[in-house]
């Protein structure tokens, strides 16, 4: 009896021959190590090399493509989507080629994915909020924002925020999510504006004098467009003064230096014009006093 | 004019005159080397009339220390050599025309405008400044929301073959641009200013003038295109005195094409 089991295992041991036989049949490194384990795990391995290789190729090409064609924000988003939902499609490869059974992996992945969805809401919804935000292409890098009464230089564009360069340079996070709820002016966002300036001249002034002497002012001074042509309003006779606005395009560019000497040769012109800046004044008629009362 | 001069060492400050405008170039010690300092001046259009309507003595030229800002100052070194040439600016030229026309739809004219022209001075090649030759302004050709900010310029359209050059357009600061216009649309156009990307084209003398290639303007219904005109021959004996700051017609299309997408919105 002996003897047939001694030839059944010698004949086993004949048939699986030179590497095999330093793995015994009872040892741990002989269940591990089966011909099935070992195929399971090149196709694992296989699935993942190539996997990575083939998402690699198309975040590359992607890169290049979106660079020419969309703003560096969009691209950067694109990209990581893809590159994670190619990460999420070689790990199902992988898992199938492991043969492990992924309904059970999906149903906790569904639990785990509640639970997170709970701690990472917040998180989440800047993520979703960001893709809004692109797909409106209400601002870009580099542009000028005011984010309720927060204004800055766009210093970089991420995946769940914005970061603003402050003018007095400093740094301000703001998330997609409040982005998407506050009120966003874009000032740069075209390549002029028009700087507004309201006037208050005292009663008794030529309002044509001073469209004369404000027209010229925009004429004479370097950093103001000549097209569109400036704006000259009366809004109305106020308690003080004839009030005015008055209104000129600046490039973007030049929106500062605009700004100073626009003032300043207002103040000139005025002078030199004998124009008077109005302020609060009040005249007071005096009723003449009848005889015999104090 | 436009030719190499020596660094003024012993004369003081050279003027430049073309035209009403006027370039100051000074030289400066630094060392054992020295320094080009150059500044333009503008008369004051409002010192020519007094208000009796007789005209005043031009204001002496009243140049500020060579240390102030508003020199360009650049080492040069043992050079003492510096060029001028002209160069058209960097931003897009909008010519206003003083009398705007309509253009009948299908017509074709051909006519010349002119333009400011700035002047480069040059170091072993190398650009040191450029100088408006006209005291510029800016303005918006198109809407404030999707036009370009040019440079403002104004002229005549002459509707003629050959310029004609009279007093007004022998100023050495003006190039003249032959240009071809073309209503391609069905209703008429106004014709009121035309833009010219400077930096795509080149200047050439002919004899004491300027000239650049020709340009054709196309307008149809959707605004209006801009290009050279492959038609339009030069002068025989044009000199090239600049060459384009972007070389090839292909470049002068896609930005005229830029533009057209900006100003039709496509």
């Amino acid at each position: 009896m002996e003897e047939t089991i001694d030839a059944a295992a010698a004949a086993k041991s004949a048939e699986r021959g030179g590497f095999w036989d330093l793995l015994p049949d009872d040892g741990i490194l002989g269940r591990l190590f089966t011909f099935d384990s070992v195929l399971t795990t090149f196709k694992v391995v296989l699935a993942i090399v190539l996997g990575l290789m083939a998402v690699g190729l198309v975040v590359t090409v992607l890169k290049r493509v979106t660079r020419k064609s969309l703003d560096a924000r969009t691209s950067s988003l694109v990209v990581k989507i893809v590159q994670y939902l190619g990460l999420a499609l070689i790990a199902i490869n992988a898992f199938d080629a492991a043969n492990v059974d992924l309904s059970a992996l999906l149903g906790a992945a569904g639990i785990a994915g509640i639970a997170l969805g709970f701690a990472a809401q917040t998180t989440v919804s800047n993520f979703i909020s960001g893709f809004f935000l692109v797909s409106e292409k209400t601002f870009s890098q580099g542009d000028v924002l005011n984010v309720d009464g927060t204004v800055g230089v766009v210093h970089s564009v991420d995946a769940l925020s914005i970061k603003l360069r402050t003018f007095d340079n400093q740094l301000v996070r703001i998330p997609n999510e409040i982005l998407i709820k506050a009120k966003v002016i874009n000032i740069t966002r075209f390549p002029a504006r028009r700087l507004n300036i309201d006037l208050s001249v005292v009663y008794g002034t030529d309002i044509n004098t001073v469209r004369r002497v404000l027209m010229e002012v925009a004429d004479q001074n370097q950093e103001v467009l000549r097209n569109p042509e400036p704006l000259f309003l009366v809004k109305r006779f106020g308690d003080n003064a004839i009030e005015i606005l008055y209104g000129v395009w600046l490039p973007k560019e030049d929106w500062l230096k605009g700004l100073n000497s626009i003032h300043v040769d207002i103040q000139r012109h005025f002078a030199q014009e004998g124009i008077a800046f109005a302020f609060p004044t009040m005249t007071i008629h005096m009723p003449a006093a009848k005889k015999g009362e104090r | 004019m436009w030719t190499e001069w020596t660094l003024p060492k012993n004369e003081g400050t050279r003027i430049h005159r073309f035209g009403k405008a006027m370039l100051c170039v000074s030289a400066d010690m630094a060392g054992e080397g020295d320094v080009l300092a150059a500044m333009p001046f503008y008369p004051e259009s409002s010192h020519a009339q007094s208000a009796s309507g007789r005209k005043k003595a031009p204001p002496a030229l009243c140049l500020p220390p060579l240390a102030d800002p508003a020199w360009t100052r650049y080492y040069m070194g043992k050079t003492q050599e510096y060029r001028l040439s002209p160069g058209y600016p960097t931003l897009p030229v909008c010519i206003r025309l003083r009398e705007s026309f309509s253009l009948p739809p299908g017509a074709d004219i051909q006519g010349w405008i002119f333009s400011h022209i700035e002047a480069r001075i040059m170091v072993g090649g190398a650009l040191v400044a450029s100088f408006p030759l006209r005291k510029p302004f800016k303005t918006m050709y198109g809407t404030p929301e999707s036009g370009v900010v040019c440079r403002f310029d104004e002229a005549d359209f002459l509707d003629i073959s050959e310029p004609t050059l009279d007093s007004l357009h022998q100023d050495p600061a003006l190039v003249a641009h032959p240009v071809r216009l073309k209503n391609s649309s069905l209703e008429p156009v106004l014709v009121s200013e035309l833009c010219i990307y400077g930096e795509q084209l080149s200047v050439y003398g002919v004899g004491t003038s300027m000239q650049s290639e020709r340009l054709s303007f196309v307008f149809s219904e959707s605004g209006v295109r801009m290009r050279l005109d492959g038609q339009g021959a030069l002068p025989p004996k044009a000199i090239l005195l600049t060459k384009p700051k972007v070389s090839g017609e292909e470049r002068f299309i896609e930005r005229s094409f830029e533009l057209f997408k900006a100003m039709t919105r496509l």
